[in-house]
């Protein structure tokens, strides 16, 4: 028995070991990049995004543009999830420099080019719900929200649609309570100003002051 | 040879030169030049004389012949030209009787066209006449009238002088009265106003004007007190300006150890960064054995980056 347990040990030691190393460049720029994600979102991340500096810094020492231009859409994407504009011109110099399909349909559903996009090359979470952007029909969207697992990816499509496709306060809601339910107080606060201004525009004053208080109060 | 034709040729020769100069001086004065004869008409025969000189720029040309009456009351005037100046008399001469006002009278004749035809002689021309003294007395008339109005303004003037009820006795009067009146009166401003109440007022105006400038002399006083007296304004100024002064050389000796200050935190800051880059390689160090440590505990898949 004694001899067993010895034996086990080194073989789980030996399992260990054998496994190759993940490159210092690889595991920096990930983690960064996860770091930047989350304080993005929980706005956390200042003006001068020091993590997305980081994770592109690293990602850039590897000589990948696909990777670096996989970065940059991330925080495009981050940037729509919280319904605010981004600087493409990296993006575009690096798609010019090593053109990449797949890269390129995520950019141009970002931008709300959807006839330009190819379905196929999307992330696979975005496939369905492309042909209801195209057609501008937000209650299958809505069904189609609802079955989508990851709550970025539901934010950001939401901020896709808020952003180039015409809406109502239930596809603003549900973002709210998907950065609510998550604590990303960053698209969060633009999702409940897009309300108040929603409400604004169709008259309904109460509901918008109400938006209003609430956002003072939890600005606080 | 005889003496008596001696005597007679010498008389014969005396004879013949005698009449050789007399010719040779009728000949020079024209005497037996040809002569152009022109008549000239004139209103009047006052002036003229037979003989008198008919002249062209100066020079005698010729004279006067004849005068005579024609049918008309006309004075018709002959006179002779000498053929050699008979040149200068033309169609468009005019001939004027000039008396001057010293000396004798004369025609002049003028030719301002010498290339014209020349004057015919049965053709009479009309004479000008250019009297200077008729001249000077026209001149003089209006003198001598202006003189006399002179003369009667004058005559005037002494009457109205003369006259008790005239203009200059009449302002001596008032003169008078004025000089009376300003005697009479306590001040030429109560004879100006002419009211007594009036020059009261204006008195205590002006003594109202004394008070007060009398106060603004005095505030001026105070004022210059104020501002430049020993506790004045001024020499506090000063004063504080003296200390502005050394508290900004206290100040300077300030900036200066700021200088240094910031010298010795420049080199102070090399410390930092051999500090920073210690605290670095630390981190990297616990980063790596955090890292080693979660290869080890966990078994590790190779990140991928997948778009949101």
């Amino acid at each position: 028995m004694r001899y067993f347990l010895l034996i086990t040990l080194i073989a789980f030691i030996c399992a260990c070991g054998s496994s190759q190393p993940i490159p210092q460049w690889k595991d920096t720029s990930f983690r960064q990049l996860e770091t930047y994600k989350v304080n993005f979102l929980t706005d956390q991340e200042d003006a001068t995004e020091p993590h997305f500096a980081k994770a592109k810094k690293a990602a850039s020492s590897n000589n990948n543009l696909l990777l670096l231009s996989t970065v940059y859409l991330t925080k495009y994407a981050l940037h729509t999830a919280a319904l605010e504009e981004f600087d493409d011109s990296d993006f575009l110099r690096m798609e010019k420099l090593h053109p990449h399909a797949a890269n390129r349909a995520y950019y141009n559903l970002l931008k709300g080019d959807f006839h330009a996009v190819e379905v196929k090359l999307l992330p696979p979470i975005y496939s369905k719900l492309l042909p209801f952007m195209a057609q501008k029909n937000l209650s299958a969207a809505n069904r189609e929200f609802a079955s989508m697992n990851d709550s970025l990816s539901v934010l950001i499509a939401c901020g896709i649609w808020v952003k180039h496709l015409p809406y109502d306060d239930s596809i603003v809601k549900l973002a709210i309570d998907i950065a609510a339910a998550n604590g990303w107080r960053r698209p969060l606060w633009a999702y409940l100003t897009t309300l108040q201004q929603y409400y604004l525009d169709h008259q309904e004053t109460t509901k918008a002051q109400n938006i209003k208080e609430r956002l003072e109060l939890l600005k606080k | 040879m005889s003496r008596d034709l001696k005597v007679g040729l010498f008389i014969v020769g005396t004879t013949i030169i005698i009449l050789a100069a007399l010719l040779y001086l009728a000949n020079e004065k024209g005497l037996f030049a040809n002569t152009y004869v022109f008549t000239l008409s004139s209103k009047s025969g006052d002036g003229l004389t037979e003989g008198m000189p008919v002249v062209f720029s100066g020079f005698d040309i010729g004279k006067v012949s004849t005068l005579e009456l024609n049918d008309k009351g006309m004075v018709l005037i002959k006179i002779k030209i000498a053929q050699r100046h008979v040149k200068w008399i033309k169609a468009d001469s005019a001939f004027i009787l000039y008396r001057p006002l010293i000396g004798a009278a004369r025609i002049v004749v003028t030719t301002n066209n010498l290339n014209s035809p020349p004057l015919p002689e049965d053709k009479i021309v009309a004479m000008e006449t250019v009297n200077d003294i008729n001249d000077a007395i026209k001149k003089v008339q209006p003198l001598l009238e202006k003189i006399t109005q002179i003369a009667e303004n004058l005559e005037r003037l002494s009457n109205n002088l003369s006259d008790p009820k005239g203009d200059l006795n009449r302002i001596l009067s008032n003169a008078q009265i004025i000089t009376k009146t300003l005697s009479s009166k306590k001040s030429f401003l109560e004879m100006a106003v002419a009211d007594e109440e009036s020059v009261q007022s204006i008195y205590e105006a002006l003594k109202k004007v004394k008070d007060i400038v009398t106060k603004i002399d005095k505030m001026a006083d105070k004022m210059d007190k104020q501002l430049y007296g020993k506790e004045g304004t001024l020499p506090n100024i000063n004063q504080i300006l003296k200390d502005i002064a050394g508290k900004l050389q206290k100040l300077d000796k300030t900036v200066d150890n700021i200088n240094k200050i910031s010298t010795d935190t420049s080199d102070g800051m090399k410390d930092f960064r051999m500090l920073r880059s210690d605290i670095d390689d630390t981190v990297n160090a616990i980063d790596d054995v955090a890292k080693k440590l979660d290869d080890l505990i966990s078994s590790k898949k190779d990140p991928e980056f997948k778009l949101p």
